[in-house]
């Protein structure tokens, strides 16, 4: 699931230096501005807000029985719906909007955190490769290259398959599948930066090397890239929820996306909705995220194009 | 910028071709490796013993070590990945742990169970579901072509009309379903609601379309965009004003000249969206239990089969690399001003 985005390894060098910083700026305004943006930001809002508080608020516990209200049907379906479930019920009376806005809690901070890890893997990398050239530069990129030819789901599904899997396990694993794509973009960005004048100064007046990576070069150069990451989080959910689905995921009792829709499936012929809502709910979730990110997506393709 | 560069008089040497093959092969081979090691290393290090799975829950501690210390697995991992790759490169690559060659079920009460038949070879079991993810994958291929090539191109004639907007907004709810739920919906609406096709299992062509549909949604958004922004780049070029000039009609312009650069970063994301492609089928094949080599990985996970997955795993970076080098090669064909 490690899907390149073409517009974003062809990233054009940033002219101005000094202007750099304000690029982040520039991209966040000029995306603002558009219709696809708002939309994806509101629907995240109330989304965010729901897991936040839903839970707690309405009191219900997303793993506590409830017999007699087993297999309600949603608002509005069939005869037997009521307000106090308003996704229905699963086959022993668990209530499904708690489980899918717990489900969305974990998986939202799983997809935040392993590309956390993401970012980190690939900015540090790239940034060293772009930064000192050479013999270091050419190790890195044949990791990278090795790296990206690697069917990562096999991966992912060997390693979780064959250990227990532990939410730092899943993070890691997600963490590891995509940073090659950041590692390319921030070598070539700090490879055309590495010869400016400011960064000579600092090598000149004796900053160490770490010191002009981590104070100067990533703090300029990382912001745009951490605005199209966003579209990241929304591919590491997914891979989140199907590792769920195929039991590799976060384990039962805790619920999420992928080991409610996997249950679910079960009853698909006589409850549907145990199936189907919480995935309405994840594909409301990643829309608004993808919106969001498809805006400063293209902002930033508008902005380096010179537009 | 006049002549177009449509590349028909842009024919390479063979002898460039050949030394250009002879490089991404030998490179290939190194990646190859490297996978192969990854995955040897990493199955082995991992938890979980596979000859507690095969000689059954109930053999003794004692059984196990030694049927394990004959299998070699006890070996230091640098001597096991060596025997292994002695016989990988003569075309050997193993026979599987737990799955028969006939057939018959496996895992009896002890290991040594007369009514075991011959286990598996690796090969075998990946040849024979190989064509049938293929035909998979060239079904939903040509859906997702279909599909994007009408919807991008039309997006990219007009950038910021409504079919670029519709585009977007298509492209951004495609890329948000995730497809073990969507195949489940699918297979409940038009299968069994609908009774239009058949979703569970294998016997015919048939059953090969739902589970396609279910890839094609998932590859298009980025055939979609990658289309559309190549497409409104290409028509801002002047070539194409040009090719107003000289009195080419707009159909013919789009069909022959911008859709033919267009297709170059096409051709680029098809090579790189394969291994988002491979684990969408892994998914597809599990939810509509076809018989594909998806369904034999996640099999061979959960059985632990180490020689399977391994052998999986060789082979699929082995076809990533070939697509790669055979993408590069379209690519220079269609624009011969891109260096190999």
């Amino acid at each position: 699931m490690s899907a390149i985005d073409p517009a974003f390894t062809a990233l054009p060098i940033p002219s101005p230096a000094a202007s750099s910083r304000s690029i982040a700026r520039r991209i966040l305004g000029r995306a603002a501005r558009s219709t696809e943006f708002r939309i994806g930001l509101a629907l995240f809002a109330i989304l965010l807000l729901a897991a936040a508080v839903y839970p707690e608020l309405s009191g219900i516990d997303p793993t506590k029985m409830d017999v007699r209200a087993r297999l309600l049907p949603p608002l509005f379906m069939g005869d037997k719906w009521s307000w106090a479930h308003p996704l229905g019920t699963d086959q022993i009376g668990r209530d499904m909007l708690v489980r899918s806005v717990v489900g969305l809690r974990y998986s939202f901070l799983i997809g935040v955190a392993s590309v956390a890890v993401t970012l980190l893997i690939g900015c540090v990398l790239g940034a060293v490769a772009g930064y000192f050239g050479g013999r270091v530069d050419t190790l890195a990129m044949r990791v990278t290259d090795a790296q990206l030819s690697i069917p990562m789901i096999i991966l992912a599904i060997a390693v979780l398959g064959v250990s227990r899997p532990t939410i730092p396990a899943i993070i890691l694993v997600l963490g590891l599948s995509n940073w090659p794509v950041y590692a390319r973009v921030m070598r070539s960005v700090v490879m055309a930066e590495r010869g400016r004048e400011y960064v000579r100064a600092a090598q000149v007046s004796g900053a160490t090397h770490a010191r002009i990576i981590l104070t100067l070069l990533i703090p300029l150069l990382a912001p745009p890239i951490l605005l199209t990451s966003i579209l990241d989080v929304a591919r590491m959910m997914i891979f989140e929820s199907t590792l769920g689905f195929l039991g590799l995921g976060v384990q039962p009792p805790t619920p999420t996306f992928g080991n409610i829709i996997a249950d679910g499936r079960k009853y698909l012929l006589n409850a549907w909705w145990i199936a189907t809502m919480p995935g309405v709910f994840l594909c409301l979730t990643l829309t608004s995220i993808n919106l969001i990110g498809a805006a400063f997506e293209r902002a930033r393709n508008t902005i380096y194009g010179g537009v | 910028m006049l002549g177009a560069p449509n590349g028909r008089d842009g024919v390479r040497s063979p002898m460039f071709v050949l030394s250009f093959l002879i490089r991404r092969l030998a490179q290939g081979a190194v990646i190859i490796f490297l996978v192969s090691l990854l995955i040897f290393t990493l199955l082995r290090v991992v938890p979980g013993d596979p000859v507690r799975l095969m000689a059954g829950g109930m053999a003794p501690e004692a059984l196990i070590e030694e049927i394990a210390t004959k299998m070699g697995l006890r070996d230091p991992i640098v001597v096991q990945f060596g025997r292994y790759m002695g016989k990988v490169v003569q075309g050997d690559l193993g026979q599987s742990f737990v799955r028969p060659a006939n057939g018959a079920a496996t895992g009896g009460a002890s290991f040594n169970d007369a009514t075991r038949g011959e286990r598996a070879e690796v090969l075998d079991l990946i040849l024979e579901t190989l064509p049938m993810t293929l035909q998979l994958a060239a079904t939903a291929l040509a859906i997702a072509l279909v599909f994007s090539t009408a919807l991008g191109v039309a997006a990219g004639l007009n950038p910021g009309g409504w079919i670029d907007k519709l585009a977007f907004y298509v492209s951004s709810v495609f890329i948000s379903l995730p497809n073990f739920w969507l195949g489940i919906v699918l297979a409940l609406l038009l299968s069994v609601k609908l009774g239009w096709l058949p979703a569970i299992g294998y016997a015919g062509y048939s059953y090969t379309i739902l589970p396609a549909i279910v890839l094609a949604v998932e590859l298009s958004p980025v055939l979609i965009r990658t289309l559309s922004s190549a497409v409104a780049a290409q028509m801002g070029q002047s070539y194409v004003a040009i090719g107003h000039v000289r009195g080419l009609t707009l159909p013919r312009i789009v069909l022959n000249h911008a859709l033919r650069n267009a297709s170059v970063p096409l051709l680029n994301v098809l090579g790189v969206q394969f291994s988002s492609l491979l684990g969408g089928v892994i998914i597809v094949e599990y939810i509509f239990d076809y018989p594909g080599l998806g369904l034999l990985t996640i099999n061979a996970v959960l059985q632990r089969d180490f020689p399977l997955i391994q052998g999986i795993a060789i082979v699929t970076s082995a076809i990533f690399v070939l697509i790669n080098i055979l993408v590069d090669l379209a690519a220079t064909s269609i624009d011969p001003r891109l260096e190999y």
